[in-house]
């Protein structure tokens, strides 16, 4: 029996000091390149964990954290969701960084965990999304999210002049950036009399569930001219729903967002054009604030940026290029 | 919580019959130990790789809370797996049960704790409801548990989006949220823990030292056998998925209260993170076996593992592999420890033969 025990304890052991030995190899690039006696310890907590739109401003992060002589360690959950993202938060106060450069996943419900944060001492930067009191951090950075649908319903005014009927595909009802953009094209749609505004169906972030609704849409509403997709997975879905209805040459489709898959869509033709944010600024002014507020300098509690629009014309010019999101540092 | 209560006698002489008393209990005994082993290793490797930041009580306190809903939910997954049922409904139950007591709170409007009250007494209710549709349609109807729970767990979740237009719905009242959410009974005691423990308590006296208890590892055992002797099976299986329901529909509660949110889209995993749980703390999913305890300290290591990979800076999608395998091997190597108790040496080496020769 003592020999079974030390099998499952054993095999443990093995299994740890593997993931740690890995772990701690990987570090030891990043750690060394800080320097100095001031080399802050950032902390970055995605949205969720394998979008291009958070890599790209990991990239951001990473790059202006090297030329700031800090470290910088990231952290994501597998699914956009404050359930999740709640235990790493907390995992992640413990280990006492500096500075955290946090995406909440919904403005009520990561609250409590990131006013922890402050409670610990550590500097928040909330990055692309915010809280319903953001006064916990130090700076909020996000993209201009409203006049972000604004552009996207321009964008399907100059695709489809003719006017019709217009449809939103959010992700889920909480997330403080794609409300903002949902009300920004709402609002431009319903103020243009030769567009009907058809509402906003939920994806959860999910493709295939933004696939079935668009097309769920398509068979209710067939002459629809035109869809916002007001994230990444939701322009996934939509274009893949586009495509099982075959309605590729009548329903013009904006995604907001410019990762790889949309990027393909826009190629292929299934999307015609992308309203880019721009992550990785985001990220270098997040580190920026997180350093002014650990220095004792004072902060911008604001900051918006602004996005770039991509079509199949600009796609390969070094300006789209630029915009588009990265795969990989 | 100690490790003398916990010792499954009851399991013992329900599940093996050939196995002397005194044996079993130092058996089992020895199994309880062995994952709370793991579990002392996994936070002694942590904390000497990261000390001064695994070890604290900022962080005991952060993973302590992180597991105390899932540990509600496993005292009544528990019951149902050692019956040899299964419930994947609970997280939607969670969620249909939080849907209802916030629109309830927000319908009689206050903050204080007449309100929360309330809305403690509607989920616990709305739980119970499913956990009694569940339990006659698994033991009236003879619909196989899988697809009966399968079922809820589409169900109660359609309702719940149904009520809310998949929208989360967020008004806790403050109390729920400061006081039970987030608050601390003494010092830096989390209420939520508190809370937890009692119902771990009583999920442990339920299972080990009441009738109610000894019958459930009867049936799981046999319920063939449980029938001629007089059991009423039946009855008892809608008790027992009941009682799952009743905890899920609290932890509906306390759920609302820590996340201010009825987190409709975030609970998709948690009756299986809750399975895992329960598997890892030595419960047999062939039923007859089992333990609160185990359960317990089975929903930690997965959250222990998080934490300190986290801390350790290990990769997201890497943690989700290592989780996995953890499961898998505690589970096996429980398997050839289970079945060199039960068979002797002669079953050694077909620990998976000799477990289900032993249930059919």
């Amino acid at each position: 029996m003592k020999r079974r025990t030390a099998m499952v304890v054993g095999s443990a052991l093995v299994a740890l000091t593997m993931t740690a030995a890995c772990s701690s190899s990987k570090n030891g690039g990043s750690s060394s390149s800080g320097g100095g006696s001031k080399a802050y310890k950032l902390a970055f907590i995605q949205g969720v964990a394998g979008d291009a739109f958070y890599i790209t401003m990991q990239c951001g992060i990473q790059a202006e954290a090297k030329t700031e002589g800090a470290t910088v360690t990231t952290q994501g959950a597998q699914k956009f969701d404050p359930t999740l993202q709640t235990p790493i938060l907390q995992s992640v106060i413990a280990s006492k960084p500096d500075a955290i450069l946090i995406a909440p996943t919904d403005v009520s419900a990561m609250q409590q965990p990131i006013a922890q944060a402050k409670a610990q001492g550590i500097k928040v930067v909330l990055v692309d999304t915010t809280l319903k009191d953001p006064s916990v951090a130090v700076s909020a950075i996000a993209s201009d999210n409203s006049g972000g649908g604004k552009a996207a319903f321009d964008a399907i005014k100059k695709l489809a002049p003719a006017g019709g009927k217009v449809l939103g595909v959010g992700v889920q009802p909480g997330i403080s950036t794609t409300d903002a953009r949902d009300k920004g094209f709402a609002d431009a749609a319903k103020a243009d009399s030769k567009y009907q505004y058809l509402g906003v169906q939920y994806s959860q972030n999910d493709p295939a569930k933004a696939a079935s609704i668009v097309s769920a849409a398509l068979q209710k509403d067939p002459d629809i001219v035109g869809i916002f997709a007001s994230n990444l997975f939701s322009a996934t879905g939509a274009a893949t729903g586009i495509r099982q209805a075959g309605k590729q040459n009548s329903v013009k489709i904006v995604g907001f967002d410019a990762g790889p898959d949309q990027v393909k869509a826009l190629q292929d033709g299934t999307v015609q054009a992308l309203i880019a944010q721009q992550p990785g600024t985001i990220g270098i002014d997040g580190v920026q604030q997180a350093i002014k507020a650990l220095k004792g300098e004072p902060t911008t509690p604001t900051i918006k940026t602004g996005f770039s629009i991509i079509t199949k014309d600009n796609l390969n010019s070094a300006e789209g290029k630029a915009a588009a999101y990265k795969a990989s540092c | 919580m100690t490790l003398a209560d916990t010792t499954p006698t009851a399991a013992g002489t329900a599940a093996v019959e050939d196995v002397p008393a005194g044996r079993w209990q130092r058996i089992a005994r020895i199994q309880a130990l062995q994952i709370v082993l793991l579990l002392a290793v996994t936070v002694a490797i942590f904390t000497i790789l990261r000390p001064g930041t695994f070890l604290t009580p900022f962080n005991i306190r952060g993973i302590v809370q992180n597991t105390s809903i899932l540990a509600v939910l496993g005292v009544g997954m528990t019951f149902v797996i050692i019956t040899g049922g299964i419930d994947l409904s609970i997280g939607s139950v969670l969620v249909f049960s939080g849907v209802v007591a916030d629109k309830v709170m927000a319908a009689q409007g206050g903050q204080g704790w007449g309100t929360v009250l309330l809305g403690t007494l509607v989920a616990c209710g709305c739980g119970l409801g499913w956990g009694l549709l569940n339990g006659v349609l698994v033991a009236k109807a003879n619909v196989p548990p899988l697809i009966v729970t399968l079922g809820s767990l589409s169900a109660a979740l359609g309702f719940a989006q149904i009520l809310t237009k998949g929208l989360d719905l967020r008004d806790a009242p403050q109390t729920l949220v400061n006081k039970v959410g987030f608050g601390n009974i003494v010092g830096q005691v989390p209420t939520l823990a508190v809370v937890a423990g009692v119902v771990v308590l009583a999920g442990i006296v339920l299972l080990h030292r009441t009738r109610f208890g000894l019958h459930t590892y009867a049936i799981g055992s046999n319920a063939e056998a449980g029938r001629r002797v007089g059991l009423k099976v039946d009855r008892h299986l809608i008790k027992v998925y009941a009682l799952a329901g009743l905890l899920a529909g609290f932890a509906g509660i306390l759920n609302l209260g820590f996340f201010q949110s009825t987190t409709i889209g975030g609970q998709s995993n948690t009756a299986l993170n809750v399975i895992a749980g329960v598997a890892i703390g030595g419960t047999s999913l062939f039923g007859g076996v089992g333990s609160v305890f185990g359960t317990v300290i089975g929903l930690f290591i997965p959250i222990v593992l998080q934490n300190g990979f986290i801390q350790i800076n290990v990769q997201p999608f890497w943690q989700q592999v290592v989780v996995g395998a953890v499961l898998v091997t505690v589970v096996y190597v429980d398997q050839l420890r289970r079945a060199a108790a039960v068979g002797g040496r002669k079953h050694y080496r077909f620990p998976f033969l000799s477990h289900r020769g032993r249930r059919t």
